[in-house]
């Protein structure tokens, strides 16, 4: 095998030519060289010694949201900054004490910036203020002239002109960090950081584009030698009806809580509210730590977007679905009747009806009237928690909805087995799933979007945030027609029927409206425990309304929800009722 | 004494030119700004030249004993990399050994040359069984360098290693095939680019298509380069270079100050001493006692001559922003303490064989 002459004349020669690659390589650098230093060298020496190039970009204004009329969620406007470019800069300390007298800035400030700029590129502007106000432009573009390097320029700023009420569905923007510069982002740019802002992040920004400026050895421009036009942002139109949303915000008033209202058809989303919101254009001016402890350790958690990010029980309002299940699976009760004595006993114990006197006699149309539990306790019991599981499953709980706006909860469904210990659920624990308490929670929207379905025959949407998105069907359940009348009656009679739940908030609204109420325990009582309010508001119940309108025609779908609101009926419905009256006027007013 | 009488004078002579440029460069480079990094590199220098005599008095068969532990521990140094790596420039490179960071495949460079030296010092890269396990040796840390995400790096170590597999042997005919399925090769890699390193290659192809980032480097040290002309501006008195329009002037773009300061004459006598330098070395491979000894002459000189083109390419505008030092000349402690240690190898190389007859037939590295 080793050849040893062949093996080292083959070592040798291949050395030699590596030698022969070494200088071809040179030698081909050498051609670069004699190209850039010789040949090019008076075009090169040009730009470096008497003119040299500067190129500086053309930040491209970001594209707006507007609201389903054409109304600004998100809007620019125009504003001056004040900039400083380093190299161009003789003296920064000078500089900054000089601007530091005429602007009033305090010297935290001051050794911000300076820090800042350090970290600037030399021949990059370095914002030193943004937003300066009308009254303090005139006087500093007088005397630009004393400061050279430092300029005033025109730009726009973000605005939200509804930011309270809208802040979890536009989001905000803010100034870019040292991260978002290594993904390619400039400085004195603004980023999306959350809701839309974030979600729809590239096709708002647009396009930089960049001028290339002939500038003498002190900065001055002498010649403009090309520019390439930014490509101005995409304007995205929102399905969002910023009146409604105005109007839902204040029938809600100072209480925290969500409201959804959907187009049963489209799964436009027309009102996408959480309560509180927070200011939004505090963002923009740049916010202080203090404001954003201040939302962070909020117990009404302000940044939560209750919509999409938080579940709850949804107590009565889940009942529609038990009740699906019930009639598909032919269980007697759903088209028999029982007898509510305010209770029903389980072993040595006793769950409770919320009317403690009892309904009387009751079918599914008064259980769901007059929301009763024991009805739905000895449902829930034969049907078990499998069926109402997966009903809950079917209509699009425990599922995210898909809405453009992550992160999103799926809620949760109990499973199958409660746990791999436990065999089984309790047959108490099933009961009390089938009136939404328990182990289940659900998300307003996921509340919304069940009541479109109800109101459309089954379809499950997926809840979209633009004007004229095209539809996406999740999934059409098949639900004979008989059942869905059933069902919708009973929802009309919530309203309708003088004894029902809503009458009072909702009989007289502008549209027929369909509904429930649901109100949530948010403390579990023992079983046989009397029902007792405490005065902590955190003890106090979750209130729900979800309904559709016109009964007869729908064509709109809401969610109310109250957090630690109390009753369903009084306390979540007239929020509908306003939402309902408003929309309904409008659409009259139209036609 | 005896030892350091018998060091390759040429080679020394060359290094000490490196040196002295190297050092008066970076001055014209930082000396409006930061002199510290200049103070620095000397502290450097001291500390790499002690490294590169310590090296001259290590027999060659210690070098041998220690081949597959240093590759295994900068194996492990990259593969721990992504679990404990510092984050700079959003890239884990650096591994943090709490009183000082080292940089893995900076290691693995060296540890890869080293290794595959002693492999086919006993054996001839034209079979099939002999080639697996240098190419597995070297494809493996180059996978774990891609993923840093640091493909410059990564192209530089498989460079090297195909070098020396080639003058290890390789048939010729086999690097025909693998040229001719290199296109395929190339398509994947493109496909599994991070994005930034896309805009890079694409803003070499056309510098014009993105001035304000990846290309504003190649743009800005081309206009210094060629404003150097054929004498230059003179010393210290580059202005694209004391304006600041130069990135990472100290550093992997040092030789745009060089260039524009000493202008056509200075670049060309640049080159020549590179050339002799790494040319040299290749003479003493030549000249080895050993063929372990040669070999590993072989991949040192793939290393530097690497580094020389890919970066003096990259700073005129030839060849895509790659993160290569230039030899003893750019900033920076750890690649220089590097190019010593490796370089006071090769003087060893040339200690031992010194007054030898170079090898005849293949032996053991360890005898």
């Amino acid at each position: 095998m080793w050849n040893l002459l062949e093996i080292r004349r083959r070592y040798d020669l291949r050395i030699y030519l590596f030698i022969v690659v070494v200088f071809s390589l040179l030698l081909l650098l050498l051609g670069r060289m004699v190209q850039l230093q010789w040949i090019q060298y008076k075009k090169h020496f040009t730009q470096s010694e008497d003119n040299r190039i500067h190129i500086s970009p053309v930040y491209p204004t970001r594209g707006v949201m507007l609201d389903r009329n054409g109304l600004g969620l998100a809007v620019n406007e125009v504003s001056y900054k004040v900039t400083l470019i380093p190299e161009r800069v003789e003296n920064l300390d000078e500089t900054l004490a000089a601007l530091q007298t005429l602007m009033g800035w305090d010297d935290q400030k001051i050794s911000k910036l300076k820090k800042q700029i350090k970290k600037t590129r030399a021949d990059r502007a370095s914002l030193l203020m943004d937003q300066l106000p009308w009254e303090a432009v005139a006087p500093l573009a007088a005397r630009l002239h004393h400061f050279s390097g430092v300029d005033v320029v025109a730009g726009t700023h973000r605005y939200y002109p509804d930011a309270e009420q809208t802040s979890h569905v536009v989001g905000y923007l803010s100034l870019v960090r040292d991260v978002d510069i290594k993904e390619g982002y400039l400085h004195m740019e603004y980023v999306g950081r959350s809701g839309l802002e974030r979600i729809l992040e590239s096709r708002l920004h647009g396009e930089l584009g960049y001028k290339h400026e002939e500038v003498d050895a002190k900065g001055r421009r002498v010649a403009l030698l090309k520019t390439v036009a930014p490509k101005m942002g995409e304007n995205v139109q929102l399905s969002i009806d910023a009146a409604l949303q105005k109007i839902a915000s204040k029938a809600l008033g100072k209480r925290t809580g969500a409201v959804v209202v959907m187009d049963v058809h489209t799964g436009e989303v027309l009102v996408l509210l959480s309560k509180p919101g927070y200011d939004t254009n505090k963002f923009i001016t740049g916010l202080d730590t203090v404001q954003w402890n201040e939302w962070l350790n909020n117990i009404e958690k302000p940044l939560l977007n209750r919509v999409t990010q938080a579940a709850y029980p949804p107590g009565s309002t889940i009942k529609m679905a038990t009740s699906f299940a019930g009639l598909a699976k032919g269980v007697a009760l759903a088209n028999g009747s029982t007898q509510c004595e305010g209770y029903v006993e389980l072993a040595d114990r006793k769950i409770r009806c919320w009317k403690k006197e009892g309904h009387g006699k009751v079918d599914l149309h008064d259980a769901l009237v007059h929301s009763c539990d024991v009805f739905y306790y000895e449902l829930g019991d034969a049907l078990g928690m499998g069926a109402l599981s997966s009903e809950a499953r079917r209509w699009g709980f425990g599922e995210k909805t898909g809405i453009n706006l992550p992160p999103e909860s799926r809620g949760i469904l109990p499973k199958e087995r409660p746990s791999e210990r436990r065999k089984k659920w309790y047959r108490g624990e099933t009961m009390i799933t089938a009136i939404g308490q328990g182990e289940i929670t659900v998300t307003p929207l996921q509340m919304a979007r069940f009541a479109a379905a109800i109101a459309n025959g089954g379809l499950i949407l997926r809840p979209l945030l633009e004007k004229g998105e095209p539809t996406d069907v999740v999934k059409k359940l098949d639900v004979p027609e008989e059942h869905l009348q059933k069902i919708k009656q009973g929802m009309r009679d919530v309203v309708a029927s003088q004894t029902g739940t809503a009458y009072y908030a909702l009989s007289r609204a502008h549209w027929t409206v369909a509904g429930k109420t649901g109100t949530a325990q948010v403390v579990m009582m023992a079983d046989d425990e009397e029902r007792t309010f405490s005065d902590a508001r955190k003890h106090q119940d979750h209130a729900w309304f979800m309904g559709y309108a016109p009964f007869e025609k729908p064509e709109i779908a809401f969610a109310v929800f109250v957090e630690h609101g109390g009753h369903g009926g009084s306390s979540a419905a007239p929020v509908a009722r306003a939402v309902v009256d408003a929309w309904a006027d409008k659409q009259e007013a139209v036609n | 004494m005896d030892t350091l009488r018998r060091m390759d004078q040429v080679l020394l002579f060359c290094l000490l030119g490196l040196a002295g440029i190297g050092m008066a460069t970076l001055y014209a480079a930082v000396h409006v700004g930061d002199l510290a990094i200049w103070y620095k590199q000397g502290v450097y220098w001291f500390v790499g030249l002690t490294a590169f005599f310590t090296l001259c008095f290590i027999p060659l068969r210690v070098i041998g004993l220690m081949v597959w532990p240093v590759y295994l521990f900068a194996l492990l140094a990259l593969a721990l990399v992504p679990i404990l790596g510092e984050v700079q420039m959003g890239a884990r490179r650096w591994l943090d050994l709490g009183a000082f960071n080292i940089q893995p495949s900076e290691l693995m460079k060296w540890a890869l040359m080293l290794l595959l030296a002693y492999w086919f010092s006993m054996r001839e890269a034209s079979s099939l069984r002999n080639l697996s396990v240098a190419v597995l040796c070297s494809v493996l840390p180059a996978a774990l360098i891609v993923v840093q995400p640091d493909l410059g790096t990564a192209l530089v170590l498989l460079f090297a290693a195909m070098s020396m597999i080639l003058v290890a042997g390789f048939p010729w005919k086999w690097f025909g095939g693998m040229l001719a399925v290199s296109p395929i090769a190339l398509y994947i890699l493109w496909q599994n680019m991070h994005d930034y390193q896309k805009t890079r290659v694409l803003s070499f192809l056309n510098p014009e298509s993105d001035p304000l980032g990846a290309g504003y480097h190649v743009i800005q040290s081309s206009i210094a380069i060629g404003s150097g002309g054929i004498f230059g501006k003179g010393y210290l008195e580059g202005s694209q270079s004391r304006l600041h329009f130069l990135p990472e002037q100290h550093t992997d773009f040092i030789f745009a100050v060089f260039a524009e300061e000493g202008g056509l004459i200075a670049t060309v006598a640049l080159f020549l001493l590179y050339g002799t330098f790494i040319t040299r070395i290749l003479i003493i491979a030549l000249r080895a006692h050993s063929r372990f000894a040669g070999l590993v002459c072989v991949g040192i000189a793939s290393i530097f001559c690497l580094y020389v083109f890919v970066n003096i390419g990259m700073v005129s505008g030839i060849l895509p922003v790659v993160g290569v030092p230039l030899p003893f000349v750019s900033y920076g402690g750890s690649a220089l303490l590097s190019m010593l240690v490796a370089l006071g190898l090769v003087m060893r190389v040339a200690i031992e064989s010194e007054g030898q007859v170079s090898w005849q037939r293949p032996s053991s590295p360890l005898s």
